[in-house]
């Protein structure tokens, strides 16, 4: 007994000097491999401890690591400003640990020695081979003790190197290396770098505790290079170059420092994170910058083919309707942006999107908004109008010269083009049912413009007046450009909404004719006043302005004699003037100057007036000329702005031949009209009434036989019997309102519903 | 002050010298066109009856091929001359 006694005891003397680490966890011999504890082993196996044995190694393997070398390791991970230092602490740290790590790996071959003589073969914590379990321990206590702010210096640590790596940040010039601002070749910063990575990765180390800050600092790193590169450039294609930029930089340094890991296949799937990662990253981006894109179309053509190819590779289109539309609202939809404006946006915005989305689903949803803002705004025909055919490069006259009739929602065709059915692709997953109702989307910014009222009179008809105004205000008019752009609104509008427009040109071209027709005959002469004509057909124009206005006599002889000459020319016809338009154009001698100028008949009039007579009261002027002396006074300003007519006592008048060489003596607080800007067409609401007025007496008519009527009959029968013209139409709305007013002036009466004539 | 007239462009609308605002046959004015025409005026005249009844020349050629027999004046039931004035 006392035998075997001491025979436990000197066995254990044996037993500790082959594992040091028993007797106190922090002995570790320096190198003892060479003397492999053969004798041990054969003690424990007799004495069939090895189980025994092994857990108590390990277990005091993993008391070392608790108490010592992790604590250790970590209060390394202290914040610090010097970079460059951090850079070296973790080479180091992580160089003890790897050292401390190779150290227990000795005492874990020697296990290993020890199963394999006593055939154990138990696994270690799962783990068959020991190396394995022994790196799952420092694994597990290093996590276990793992201090709050530990990635700060991991991140620091590979940023930095990041920073060694990436070709744009490396100090060339200089030959200098980043980190220790040695010289490049004497640096050995790289070295560090790699060794580091290759010990982390021995211990498998380099996931666990690396990989979380790495996948953030690379998303981060991803991300400011793509704003770097984004930022405000929408002229360059990026997509090629990012992709390449991704291999060629992230992803060669991240296999570079997963090299020494096992992993391989790991590091697939992180490239395809990666490559998704960049895809998302670079549309978000995009996608913000996307009104700023469509504004800056077509130069931004780059940007948006980007787009287009990356939408499909990411799940950002509802992100891209929702950002646009907010953009939109925010940045165009309020009254600090005029209407053209709107509108040169908005047909950026339909050319954009059509790259962006050829099926025109995003299109229809995103200028939603658009078209109601744009119908709320009162000059947008006017603006379209005037924009298809204004002089110069201008969007919606390329697109009106680009040709295609337009299409007005409500009149178009069910059949689809069945031609091209090979190519029919369907509605996007996140269509709304009720939407995708089998209308051909147009994208024809011209129909879509149209579309936004929902009809194409309103437009011609804006049109018609626009170029009458044109027409009759600046007399010289270019009346061949004029008709190629009807040439082109006819292609549109088709022949005949625009055949009023057709006519007015060819008054103009026949008024022309006339007029030197009338030169020619013998028996007129204008030798005092010469004369000329623009003769209109008055069913083909828009409503003229009605302004009163007595010409001077000496011209009413002269337009007599002009009417005379033209009922000899065309028989049976005569000719009604409008006094009020036209154009003058005069020289006026005064005593110091000669002033030749273009105003209108009014003037003129007033001017004429003044020659008779030096001195005219408002009233008088007022009363032979037919004009209201507020009109008038207004009128009179203009001469008074050229300092001929002055002021001197209320409402009194003089010509003043000498201009006084006091300069002061011109008032200018005057309001001098800019007399060629107002229109002589009557504006479109008065037209609009004089429309409906037409419908009174049907409506009298009704009523006095039908006695009470509700809104709806009176619209029904209407419908029926007065709007047979092919202009003149009528809503409920506006029936309504014209009716109300009506009331108002006591010429209906409404109750319960129901409209009846006051007895 | 000595005012010269240069050139003095008027405004001035067209109209037939007739009895009436509108044609008899297709209720549309002189001033405009008959149904069938584009341009009025030069292009589409009036013609005046011995009855002093005046249409459209294209509407009451219209309606005298469509009256073999007896060429009335559509409106008092005259036979229909020309007047040639």
């Amino acid at each position: 007994m006392n035998n075997q006694n001491l025979d436990l005891k000197s066995a254990w003397i044996t037993i500790k000097e082959a594992f040091p680490i028993l007797e106190s966890p922090s002995k570790i011999p320096d190198n003892d491999f060479d003397s492999a504890p053969f004798e041990a082993i054969s003690i424990i196996k007799r004495l069939n401890l090895t189980q025994q044995i092994q857990d108590l190694v390990i277990i005091k393997i993993e008391e070392r690591l608790r108490k010592e070398i992790v604590p250790d390791f970590w209060s390394h991970f202290k914040k610090t400003e010097n970079e460059a230092a951090v850079f070296h602490e973790f080479y180091s740290v992580v160089k003890f640990l790897f050292h401390n790590y190779v150290q227990l790996d000795l005492i874990i071959n020697k296990l290993i020695l020890l199963r394999e003589a006593s055939n154990f073969t138990k696994p270690v914590y799962n783990q068959t081979c020991l190396h394995e379990a022994l790196k799952l321990i420092v694994r597990a206590v290093l996590l276990s003790q793992l201090p709050i702010d530990h990635e700060w210096m991991i991140v620091n640590f590979y940023e930095t190197a990041l920073k060694m790596q990436d070709p744009e940040e490396e100090n060339s010039t200089s030959g200098e290396c980043v980190v220790c601002m040695q010289e490049e070749f004497s640096c050995s910063c790289r070295e560090m770098f790699e060794e580091t990575n290759k010990k982390l990765g021995k211990m498998t180390l380099l996931e666990p505790l690396v990989g979380q800050a790495l996948t953030d600092l690379i998303y981060s790193y991803i991300q400011t290079h793509i704003q770097k590169i984004c930022k405000d450039n929408f002229d360059n294609s990026h997509i090629e170059s990012l992709e390449k930029w991704l291999q060629t930089v992230v992803i060669s340094w991240l296999k570079k420092i997963y090299f020494h890991n096992s992993a391989v296949k790991a590091m697939d799937e992180f490239d395809k994170k990666l490559i998704n990662y960049l895809y998302n990253t670079y549309t978000k981006i995009r996608i913000d910058q996307l009104f700023n894109i469509i504004i800056e179309y077509p130069d931004s053509l780059p940007a948006l083919d980007d787009l287009r190819l990356c939408l499909p590779k990411t799940d950002l289109k509802p992100h891209l309707t929702r950002s646009l539309q907010k953009a939109i609202e925010t940045r165009l939809l309020h009254p600090g942006v005029s209407t053209f404006d709107v509108l040169t946006a908005y047909v950026a915005t339909i050319r954009s999107l059509r790259i962006l989305d050829p099926c025109g689903l995003l299109l229809e949803t995103i200028t939603q908004p658009v078209h109601q803002y744009l119908r709320s705004r009162e000059d947008t025909i006017r603006c379209v109008v005037g924009s298809l055919t204004e002089e110069g490069p201008n969007d919606l006259a390329e697109e009106l010269v680009r040709g295609e009739a337009v299409q007005v929602d409500e009149n178009i065709s069910v059949d689809e083009g069945v031609e091209d059915w090979e190519t029919w692709t369907p509605d996007p997953v996140d269509v709304v049912p009720s939407k995708s109702s089998g209308l051909p989307r147009t994208s024809d910014i011209i129909s879509m413009l149209v579309n936004v009222y929902g009809s194409k009179e309103l437009f011609v008809n804006e049109y018609r007046t626009l170029l009458a105004d044109r027409l009759l205000s600046q007399y010289s008019c270019d009346t061949e450009k004029e008709i190629r752009y009807l040439e082109l609104l006819k292609l549109r509008f088709g022949d005949s909404q625009l055949h009023f427009c057709e006519v007015m040109l060819k008054d103009i071209a026949d008024s022309k004719r006339i007029n030197q027709h009338i030169q020619q005959d013998l028996s007129y002469s204008d030798d005092d006043i010469p004369m000329s004509a623009m003769i209109l057909s008055a069913q083909f124009w828009p409503a003229f302005k009605d302004e009163k206005l007595e010409l001077h006599e000496k011209l009413v002889k002269q337009m007599e004699s002009y009417t005379g000459a033209f009922e000899t020319l065309k028989g049976s016809r005569t000719l009604c003037w409008k006094n009020h338009l036209g154009i003058v154009d005069l020289e006026i001698e005064l005593a110091d100057r000669t002033l030749n100028l273009s105003v209108s008949p009014v003037h003129a009039t007033i001017l004429m007036h003044f020659q008779d007579q030096n001195t005219w009261s408002l009233e008088a002027l007022s009363k032979v000329m037919h004009v209201p002396s507020t009109i008038l006074r207004r009128k009179l300003s203009f001469w008074q702005s050229h300092g001929i007519i002055t002021e001197p006592e209320p409402d009194v008048f003089y010509l003043q031949e000498e201009q006084e060489n006091n300069e002061n003596n011109i008032q200018d607080d005057i309001v001098v009209e800019d007399f060629e800007s107002e229109s002589a067409m009557a504006s479109a609401q008065d037209q609009r009434e004089e429309e409906l007025q037409t419908f009174w007496s049907y409506i009298l008519g009704m009523l006095m036989n039908l006695d009470t009527l509700p809104l709806e009959r009176i619209h029904q029968m209407l419908k029926m019997f007065a709007f047979q013209g092919p202009t003149i139409e009528c809503n409920l709305q506006e029936l309504k309102v014209f009716l109300d007013r009506k009331v108002r002036e006591h010429q209906l009466i409404y109750s319960n519903g129901l409209y009846r004539l006051p007895k | 002050m000595k005012l010269t007239i240069k050139n003095w462009t008027g405004v001035a609308t067209w109209r037939w010298v007739a009895n009436d605002d509108n044609c008899g046959i297709c209720r549309m004015p002189f001033d405009g066109c008959c149904p069938d025409c584009k341009l009025p005026g030069d292009d589409c005249p009036l013609v005046w009856g011995q009855c002093s009844h005046c249409f459209h020349m294209h509407c009451i050629v219209k309606w005298l091929q469509s009256q073999p027999v007896n060429q009335q004046c559509p409106m008092c039931r005259q036979p229909w001359k020309f007047n040639n004035k």
